[in-house]
């Protein structure tokens, strides 16, 4: 059956996926290693943020405080029962992270069943405020290293574990989102009272969409702690909150393969711009600013003008060109002048890259990159030509 | 829905306070400390509060040996401070330091066959940004790591270090469990087990103070230490501990904290934490009226932003510092007139400087004296140290526990001189004379 | 009435008005700020995250003045005028105004017509914007200080609650001429030492017999001091507290007796009815902005300046920002005097966790109290309970 070939098929090239990446990373050293699983475990966070915030559409932006409770929880394991343990490290891995989800599933259900009735502002403002209360509180815990940190012992890394948990919750999203309940998170999202003269348990909905979603960050948590080896307070601010909401709203809300491709985007861009000569940096901030303003200049001119095709077709390449002309420009101007060289020292423009990002989004494009696409099997076969393809998946 | 709504908002307030009380209160767990584990997986365990502590009872080996350099190679040796932030005083001035070593380590010969290349690396104040600054050094093939000042910060570089074997130089960190990291971690400093006693010390006997007060940095592993060893000293000569308030590295708001404080009615405060927080501690005491009241501190407070933030509430208090500008030895002598022709005729603002220096030239000599260029005889040859003349004392390292036993000077803060000078020298101990 | 001071269960309530005080003063900031907020959501329906940036800009421009006028950490000046001080917060407020008409004309304008959620995530990332970008370019690390020396008014009042035991003083009184002669007989001594820490064993008895007086006399002196009860106002302080009463009274007026005024509060009722009966609503966002940045950049002078110590870097805002934001949810969003009102409650409840001895705690009591509110009183103190119906 074409079906579940389908499906055995999917879940074993994503195994297989994840072992040879373990491979090929490890091969390349310790540091990439933790690039690698770092990567994984914010794809895990965006796509499980992106079912509280874009399919059930409650703006939740307190998502660090489940990473915390999560690594927490894996933290204080280790360090009492780890000794004890004489299994290998995988299946250690995996009690931690059902600790760790059963930790922030209860964090979840705190922060989600008070949230109800609000909506928008304040349902964003009463999350962003259990995870501060949460973090304060995890602070000023002696047990745990108080607001020093403390360290998780030992450390394991391995790379297959934390990307096959970001598949398992990409899979289990989908699946719900495909599937009759997902139905019922989306209809929320529309429309809480129609969707509740409909015979919706709205209530019961959302507290489950938190649950879920929280339960996958503190899984990813887990993983977090051992992975970093010193867990502090200091690591899950309201900034780790906002990034992941960046993360997703960039991807798509609604959409899993957005939220999953923009969480690598932006882990791995700063990553890499940290290691960029200044020079380079300058050239990158030059032409993101010159490509805004090309892509403002257009769209403007777009709306506005109502002339022959052709004179369109010239400001646009015209409008390319002034806008490549400053993108250079710019970076010179960034280069030469001493007291803006702190602009291009590229860890400093992480947090930076992540603002920008987060308005010009809404501004150009508040729907993401991918909107509410998927990427699916239908589309790639679309792609080669095939047309008529019967979507594979089952819709209830 | 409303009367169920309702209910269900109680319940979980009623569940997430019950939980946060809970949390707070009731014996607490044994303290998990710290365990390390070696390759061949016996662990140690320790049950030290607070978190931030090395396991107690003897130093342990790596469990592997680290890198060597091949022939023709580049010696690579790590440098990590706190180049933003905070700390960013003494991160620039101990790279500054370690800089200025290898130059005149090069210019009496180097390692011959050899380049020696510092890589820098910022631990942005924070102790997870070191960190990741040491695992990328390890990464990049540094066999030593000299750094850093602050022991919460080098406490995870050791903790970076020890599995892959690789020796740690701190600069100024003081904490005294951090050698018990591994025999890789030793320091060019001196250890808060003097710090304190010193400062009680000169308390007691030279200010006559009797009861005192201490405000301790809870974020900070080295308050915390500092604040625990003045405490114990000064109630051993005598004194008496009326209260102790915690506060955390970051905060601006310290008027509740004095409050309670002046209520004890101290005669003396011990500020144990760093610069950044003492000075506007300071102020906020005097302006609570605790106007005769002494501030005395550690080498924490070493840095000139200390004035600005003090302004003039910090001005005629005392505190705990590895060595003076004044000192008349030729070593320091010499290491100004160097310092001034690279940065225009100013002395160093912090002690970190000469820390700095001292630690990288001390490392680079030991590497030059060791059986091979590799990280497991640089750590013997580390160990075997002896009477090595640096900047800020004599440092001797043979038998110590990776702890040399230094010379700690009392300077006071008072208003700078036409060369900027603001350490006024008071006195000075040796560790046996605090004992 | 004789109120020693008592311990109960922990709580030590000789200390209590003092840090009552302290909580209206650090409330007083925080109502500057919530103005801000509340403003601004009555008219647009949006919280402005970047509020605290503003805020944090302000307190920059107060330290960029300070170092033009001579007050730069390298400098050594001997006083200050009043002068100085307005200078700094005229010009924080004017800088504050502008940054804020900026932030709305670009980053809120274009949003009006989208979700509210899209309005939300870009002022988050406004906030994050200005908080990153400005560790580029901003002096923040290490965090600056305003010098304290430009403030004029350095001396304290001291308000007696209740007047010291005569008896006590007496003693205390009585025991100064030993104190002073023992101090007297030490200096003398010191002008042929070596050194105040460098004495014969002749000075060293001397020193000591000198630091015994001064105990006795200091603890004879804390006795009396202990039997009264007094509070201690910061001049810089009271400063403030009458600079901010006169901006919100001025600000009142601003809103309830002129036309501007009124054409804000019909804006704030119903956006939609107001620009059909004529009201420039875009002049009048923009001169609500102007309101409650420039009352932002007021608290973050006087903040930076009179709360000695405070420490600026670009993240100096962020904490106070959410703190105003909840008070101005507790005084009810989009009502002007609640604004205070949740301001000051919140600043007295802060310092009292303090006083409690959680002063670990101090932040979280902001978001319990916000939730706490939002889950049983949304409309806040002085808003309507009004419940959503369809």
């Amino acid at each position: 059956m074409k079906f579940w070939g389908v499906r055995f098929g999917s879940i074993a090239a994503a195994v297989l996926g994840a072992l040879l990446l373990q491979g090929v990373a490890g091969h390349f050293g310790d540091f990439i290693v933790h690039l690698v699983v770092l990567a994984g475990l914010y794809v895990t966070l965006a796509v499980s943020l992106n079912l509280i915030n874009g399919i059930t559409g409650q703006f939740s932006i307190g998502h660090a405080a489940f990473y915390q409770v999560g690594a927490y929880s894996a933290g204080y394991l280790a360090t009492r029962f780890h000794p004890k343990f004489h299994g290998p490290e995988t299946i250690w891995l995996v009690i931690v992270m059902a600790a760790g989800a059963l930790g922030a599933c209860i964090a979840g259900l705190i922060v989600g069943l008070p949230s109800l009735r609000l909506k928008g502002d304040y349902l964003a403002i009463v999350t962003l405020g259990f995870g501060e209360i949460i973090r304060i509180v995890v602070q000023n815990q002696d047990a745990l290293g108080a607001s020093y940190g403390f360290t998780v012992a030992p450390r394991i890394q391995i790379v297959s574990v934390v990307w096959l948990l970001a598949i398992l919750c990409i899979a289990v999203c989908r699946n719900l989102l495909k599937s009759a309940h997902g139905l019922t998170f989306l209809a929320v999202r529309e429309d809480e009272v129609a969707s509740s003269a409909m015979g919706v348990n709205v209530t019961r909905t959302k507290v489950t969409a938190f649950i879920i979603g929280s339960a996958f960050a503190g899984a990813a948590g887990a993983l977090y702690a051992h992975a970093q080896a010193f867990i502090s307070p200091s690591l899950f601010t309201m900034d780790v909150s906002f990034i992941i909401v960046t993360m997703v709203v960039l991807g798509g809300t609604g959409s899993i393969t957005g939220s999953a491709v923009a969480a690598v985007i932006l882990f791995y861009l700063p990553e890499k711009m940290r290691d960029l000569s200044e020079i380079q940096n300058s050239k990158i901030l030059g032409f993101s600013i010159g490509l805004i303003l090309v892509i403002v200049f257009i769209r403007q001119m777009m709306e506005k003008y109502h002339g022959p095709k052709a004179t369109k077709g010239w400001i646009i390449t015209g409008g390319v060109v002034g806008g490549v002309v400053i993108s250079y420009i710019l970076a010179a101007i960034l280069h030469a002048i001493p007291a803006l060289q702190g602009v291009t020292e590229g860890s400093k423009l992480r947090m930076v890259v992540f603002a920008v990002t987060l308005i010009v989004l809404m501004l150009l494009r508040p729907q993401g990159i991918f909107a509410h696409h998927e990427f699916s099997l239908s589309w790639v076969a679309k792609l080669f030509g095939k047309k008529d393809v019967p979507r594979v998946e089952v819709s209830a | 829905m409303t009367k169920e709504y309702f209910s269900i908002k109680l319940g979980v307030a009623a569940l997430a306070l019950g939980m946060i009380a809970a949390s707070g209160c009731g014996d607490k767990p044994a303290d998990p400390g710290t365990t390390t584990t070696t390759t061949t997986g016996t662990t140690a365990t320790n049950t030290d509060k607070p978190a931030g502590d090395a396991p107690a009872g003897e130093r342990k080996a790596p469990p592997v040996d680290g890198p060597k350099v091949a022939d023709g190679e580049d010696i690579k040796i790590s440098a990590i401070g706190s180049l933003t932030g905070d700390q960013k005083p003494w991160g620039t001035d101990s790279l500054d330091g370690a800089n200025m070593a290898l130059e005149d380590f090069n210019k009496q010969g180097g390692i011959p066959g050899h380049k020696i290349v510092i890589l820098p690396g910022d631990s942005a104040s924070k102790p997870e940004q070191a960190q990741t600054a040491a695992e990328k050094a390890i990464a990049d093939g540094a066999i030593a790591i000299v750094g850093e000042v602050a022991s919460g910060h080098t406490i995870q570089i050791a903790k970076s270090a020890f599995p892959k074997g690789i020796p740690v130089v701190a600069v100024g960190a003081t904490k005294t469990t951090l050698t018990n990291e591994g025999t890789n971690v030793f320091r060019v400093c001196y250890t808060d087990d003097v710090q304190g006693p010193v400062m009680a010390k000169f308390a007691y006997d030279k200010l006559g103070l009797r009861k005192m007060a201490m405000m301790t940095d809870n974020k900070q592993p080295y308050s915390q230490g500092l604040s625990a060893s003045f405490a114990a000293a000064f109630k051993k000569f005598g004194g008496e501990i009326v209260d102790e308030q915690k506060y955390e590295s970051g905060n601006t708001q310290f008027s509740g904290q004095i409050t309670q404080l002046a209520a004890k009615q101290p005669d003396g405060m011990f500020l144990s934490g760093y610069f950044t927080e003492v000075g506007p501690i300071a102020q906020a005491a005097r302006q609570a009226g605790l106007s005769k009241v002494k501030f005395l501190g550690g080498d924490g407070w070493d840095s000139p932003s200390l004035l600005t933030s003090g302004g003039d509430a910090i001005i005629g208090s005392y505190f705990c510092n590895h060595y003076n500008n004044a000192d008349d030895r030729p070593q320091v002598k010499t290491f100004e007139e160097e310092y001034k022709a690279k940065h225009d005729g100013k002395l160093p603002g912090t002690t970190m400087a000469a820390l700095g220096y001292d630690a990288m030239m001390l490392t680079l000599q030991r590497l030059k004296a060791a059986k091979s260029l590799s990280s497991k005889d640089l750590i013997a040859s580390l160990e075997d140290t002896t009477d090595y003349k640096g900047i800020t004392g004599d440092i001797t390292l043979k038998g110590m526990n990776g702890n040399p036993p230094k010379r700690a000077i009392v300077v006071e803060v008072a208003k700078p001189d036409a060369q900027g000078q603001w350490q006024k020298f008071a006195t000075a101990y040796t560790p046996d004379q605090v004992k | 009435m004789h109120l020693p001071s008592v311990l109960v269960a922990g709580l030590d309530f000789s200390t209590l008005p003092q840090q009552v005080v302290n909580g209206i003063l650090l409330g007083a900031i925080y109502a500057l700020i919530a103005l801000g907020y509340t403003m601004v959501y009555g008219v647009l329906k949006l919280i402005n995250f970047a509020h605290g940036e503003v805020f944090m800009l302000g307190a920059y421009t107060a330290l960029f003045v300070s170092w033009g006028l001579g007050y730069k950490p390298t400098d050594n000046p001997t006083g200050s005028s009043p002068f100085n001080l307005l200078l700094m917060l005229l010009a924080s407020m004017l800088v504050c105004a502008v940054i804020g008409v900026l932030i709305e004309r670009f980053a809120y304008r274009p949003m009006r017509s989208q979700a509210r959620i899209a309005s939300l995530i870009t002022a988050i990332g406004m906030s994050l914007f200005l908080q990153y970008g400005g560790q580029l370019v901003l002096p923040n690390s290490p965090p600056q200080n305003i010098a304290g020396k430009i403030n004029p008014y350095q001396g304290n009042i001291a308000i007696p609650l209740r007047g010291k035991n005569a008896d006590l003083v007496a003693q205390a009184a009585k025991a100064k001429p030993a104190f002073d002669q023992a101090q007297a007989a030490f200096q003398e001594d010191l002008k042929h030492e070596k050194s105040e820490f460098d004495l014969t064993p002749q000075g060293q008895a001397l020193s000591d017999a000198a630091h015994k007086a001064e105990r006795t006399y200091n603890d004879l002196q804390n006795k009396a001091d202990a039997s009264g009860l007094q509070v201690n106002l910061p001049q810089g302080q009271m400063i403030m507290l009458v600079t901010t009463l006169v901006l919100m009274g001025l600000l009142t007026y601003l809103v309830m007796y002129t036309k501007r005024g009124r054409a804000m509060r019909a804006v704030s009722h119903d956006f939609d009815s107001a620009a059909l009966m004529g009201v420039n609503v875009n002049s009048i966002v923009t001169f609500t902005f102007i309101l409650g940045s420039s009352l932002a950049g007021a608290g973050a002078m006087m903040n930076a300046t009179f709360l000695t110590g405070t420490k600026i870097d670009t993240f100096f805002g962020m904490l106070p920002g959410v703190k105003a934001f909840v008070a101005a949810v507790l005084g009810g969003i989009g009502n002007i005097p609640g604004a205070v009102l949740g301001g000051l409650l919140m600043g007295v409840a802060e310092t009292l966790v303090v006083w409690a001895g959680y002063s670990s705690y101090r932040d979280a009591i902001a978001f319990v109290i916000l939730i706490v509110v939002l889950l049983f009183r949304p409309g806040g103190l002085m808003g309507s309970s009004k419940v959503e119906k369809v």
